[in-house]
């Protein structure tokens, strides 16, 4: 039966096969493909693009797929069946909605970046789509990976290509720095995600996010053996419950890594040294949604554990107000909007400890639309200003680039969750289930409601700071006056996501339906289909929440609503009357000390850096030390007797051959006498 | 019948006269000589045992044995022959070139 999920792996095969082409062309030193190779790399994604679509239609109409496509390794396990590594193919509603959006983001960044990179005459572009292939074929693999190996070796791929390209421009000092300060932090929390692999094989014996009814997949397992069907291997004394929790926070680590979640964010804004369509690529819509979509991914997993739960909202919570602070105080354009994805992933991750699965989801796609939409509107910007970021020197460019700025306007509106734009309604959906399930008896998400709602003035503020100081005003320096004028190329994709970035909303009128009663939240439905083990209303039964209300569900919703997009609306106002002027000057300077508290970051940088030479650096030369001495001390005394022994031993040999002679004369003598003991005839 | 023990203590003896040539000369030709008495001594254990149990099987290694001796010298013999091209001397303690 050949249907259309056979060409499941071509998805993630084309862009492969464009990176391999572009490494061809790098290699070859020459100028073999017409715009330094974007042509592969623009019709690989369009290509994965179209069989996405096509798969998503398939699932829609209700079928889903997993199959393993390759077992690479197979082994046994005293106690249990064996353990299969596998590269398999899963296709259900999440992961389907997933690959559109990837291949979608994809294909506008690589045609984006035709008008970036070749039309602004940089150099090394065949490298610079190698490492866009490479990027988009490993984002792909790790969003159908069917296993929780296979989604950790895609990962790391991921992380590989961020560090290529972030490091892009590598005989400038910043851009190779940062790109290894990217690499390394979102290593340390790989680590800990790789243990939790391994964990997960020992515990389970299967990584599989789904199975069969005879071999289910570990989340199902796990559910399982909370109910004593299941005999989980639990490890360190501990009861099932507890070890799971350990093993859900093992994985987290990884997540916390890639989605830049506090502590582990300092990496995001460093890696704005990349080109602007590989931040908006990579840094926004996809890789750090890795993070967030393995969560959503594992949810199963997450929902039978409360303190993971609570663990993921509580971080996400406060990423989002931590992150959202620090950017209203920056000056470059794409560190605020570096600070602001921080800022939102925290929002998905507070969604899904709280429970909000489809709202997580739900903001991942908008999120995607318009925080690509943003950054490649900063990035039509920069090329205007002559890779000039810092806001400060712009101003007044909303007559000279309508396209850009109407387009941007939207992305803004819908970051900051303005009515009816799409950020309001995903953001609106979070908050909304956190309070709901918050109010019944779990005050850790309460917590997190307070810090996501806390997070929306503040985010409304600096994005509109950011609009009023870029577009609008007057003109500060020679090139805002007259910008470098853009082509198609950056227009096209910017009025692409433009739309979307004020429709996708329309996916999931969650609170329309609690109001009218009318079936408008697709999206919920969507998820709800597929594998019955990864539906929302399976997530909703393991699950530990249950919602209450404020006097009725209708009044909770128009309630919530209106608080956030009333504060939402106060943070665009205090942006408006500081910085929509002629001559806009520096409120935030009024701050005084909390203001530089803001611009470093919170010292997160260096107490991270002091971390590493003060605890870590010791500890390494601690460990150095006992390597050199216990370890090594052991094997060369060892050694060292032997040498000095044979220098001793070696001297009988004498080369006289009577003493030879009377060695083996005296030896044979010792040996009858010994004999002669043993034996009982002497003595 | 002579009893074994009789050729016993003359092939002990014979032996002991080898082993004691062996470790007190130091002229490479009299060590061979002192080499044939000790494989002389295990003949006459040989041929003793062989005949006191009445089976031949003693005496025709005694003859291999004999054999043996016969080509040992011949070896021993061209050894002794390089010896002396190479240190213009027979004494075993003078060719202490390998050593440590």
């Amino acid at each position: 039966m050949a249907g259309i999920f056979d060409f499941g792996p071509a998805i993630v095969l084309l862009p492969f096969l464009s990176f391999l082409i572009a490494v061809g062309t790098a290699l070859s030193g020459r100028d073999l493909l017409p715009k330094g190779g974007a042509i592969p790399g623009i019709a690989a994604t369009a290509g994965s693009l179209v069989l996405s679509i096509a798969m998503a239609a398939a699932v829609a109409g209700g079928e889903v797929y997993d199959e393993t496509i390759y077992t690479w390794a197979v082994g046994a396990v005293p106690g249990s069946t064996g353990l299969e590594l596998t590269f398999g193919l899963l296709i259900d509603p999440l992961s389907s909605m997933m690959l559109v959006i990837v291949t979608l983001v994809a294909l506008l960044v690589h045609v984006f970046s035709l008008g970036y990179m070749n039309d602004d005459g940089q150099t090394g572009l065949p490298r610079y789509y190698a490492g866009l292939g490479l990027f988009t074929a490993s984002m792909l693999g790790f969003v159908v990976a069917d296993n929780l190996l296979m989604a950790f070796m895609f990962f790391e791929l991921v992380g590989l290509c961020s560090y290529l390209l972030i490091g892009f421009h590598f005989r400038e000092p910043g851009p190779p720095s940062a790109a290894k300060k990217a690499f390394l932090v979102t290593r340390f929390g790989d680590y800990f995600f790789l243990v939790g692999v391994v964990a997960v094989f020992a515990t389970f014996g299967t990584a599989q996010f789904v199975g069969t009814e005879a071999a289910p997949g570990f989340p199902v397992l796990a559910e399982q053996a909370l109910h004593g069907e299941f005999a989980a291997n639990t490890f360190l004394g501990l009861a099932p419950q507890a070890w799971f929790t350990v093993v859900g926070l093992l994985v987290l680590g990884g997540v916390i890594g890639k989605s830049a979640q506090f502590p582990l964010h300092t990496w995001l804004p460093d890696a704005m040294e990349g080109p602007t369509p590989v931040s908006a690529l990579i840094h926004a819509a996809t890789m750090v949604a890795a993070g967030v979509y393995l969560v959503a991914r594992m949810y199963g997993f997450y929902a039978v554990s409360p303190t993971a739960l609570g663990v993921i909202a509580l971080v996400g919570g406060f990423t989002a107000l931590f992150a959202g602070t620090m950017g209203i105080v920056k000056r470059e354009l794409k560190q605020v909007l570096a600070y602001s994805t921080i800022s939102q992933y925290g929002y998905m991750m507070l969604a899904l400890g709280a429970g909000g699965y489809v709202a997580a989801t739900f903001h991942l796609l908008t999120h995607a639309f318009f925080k690509a939409l943003l950054f490649l509107g900063a990035g039509s910007v920069i090329l205007a200003m002559h890779h000039n970021e810092n806001m400060w020197d712009m101003g007044g460019l909303k007559d000279k680039m309508p396209v850009t700025y109407y387009s941007f306007l939207a992305g803004s509106l819908a970051l900051a969750g303005i009515f009816p734009f799409a950020g309001f309604w995903s953001k609106d959906e979070i908050l909304f289930e956190t309070l709901i399930h918050g109010l019944n008896g779990q005050p850790l998400l309460l917590i997190g409601y307070v810090f996501g709602l806390l997070a929306v003035p503040v985010t409304a503020f600096y994005t509109f700071r950011m609009v009023f100081l870029t577009f609008h005003g007057d003109a500060r320096t020679e090139q805002a006056e007259s910008p470098e004028s853009v082509r198609w190329n950056v227009k096209g994709p910017l009025a692409v996501l433009g739309v979307l970035a004020t429709v996708a909303g329309a996916v999931n009128l969650a609170p329309v339906r609690v109001l009218t009663g009318a079936h408008v939240d697709f999206l919920h439905a969507w998820l709800d289909g597929g594998f019955s083990d990864l539906t929302v209303h399976h997530y909703e039964e393991i699950g530990p929440y249950s919602s209450a209300y404020i006097g009725g569900e209708v009044t909770t919703v128009l309630l919530g609503a209106a608080v956030s997009l009333g504060l939402a609306l106060l943070g665009l106002g205090l942006a408006y009357r500081l910085y929509a002027v002629p001559e806009p000057v520096e409120h935030t300077d009024k701050l005084g000390a909390a203001k530089d508290l803001l611009y470093d970051n919170y010292y997160q940088d260096e107490y991270q850096v002091y971390l590493a030479n003060r605890v870590v650096l010791p500890l390494a030369r601690a460990a150095d030390t006992f390597d050199q001495g216990v370890v090594d001390g052991a094997v060369n005394a060892v050694s060292s007797v032997s040498l000095f022994s044979g220098s001793r031993i070696r001297r009988i040999q004498t080369g006289v051959v009577s003493n030879y002679a009377a060695l083996v004369t005296l030896g044979l003598t010792a040996l009858l006498v010994v004999f002669g003991v043993l034996g009982g005839w002497l003595l | 019948m002579v009893p074994p023990q009789y050729y016993l203590l003359l092939a002990a003896a014979v032996f002991c006269i080898g082993v004691f040539g062996l470790l007190t000369r130091r002229n490479a030709l009299l060590f061979l000589m002192s080499v044939e008495l000790m494989l002389n001594a295990a003949n006459i254990n040989l041929v003793a045992f062989s005949y006191y149990w009445g089976n031949v099987t003693g005496q025709t290694f005694g003859l291999f044995t004999m054999a043996l001796a016969a080509a040992e010298v011949a070896i021993g013999i061209g050894i002794i022959l390089v010896l002396y091209r190479n240190f213009h001397e027979i004494d075993v303690t003078e060719a202490t070139t390998m050593r440590w």
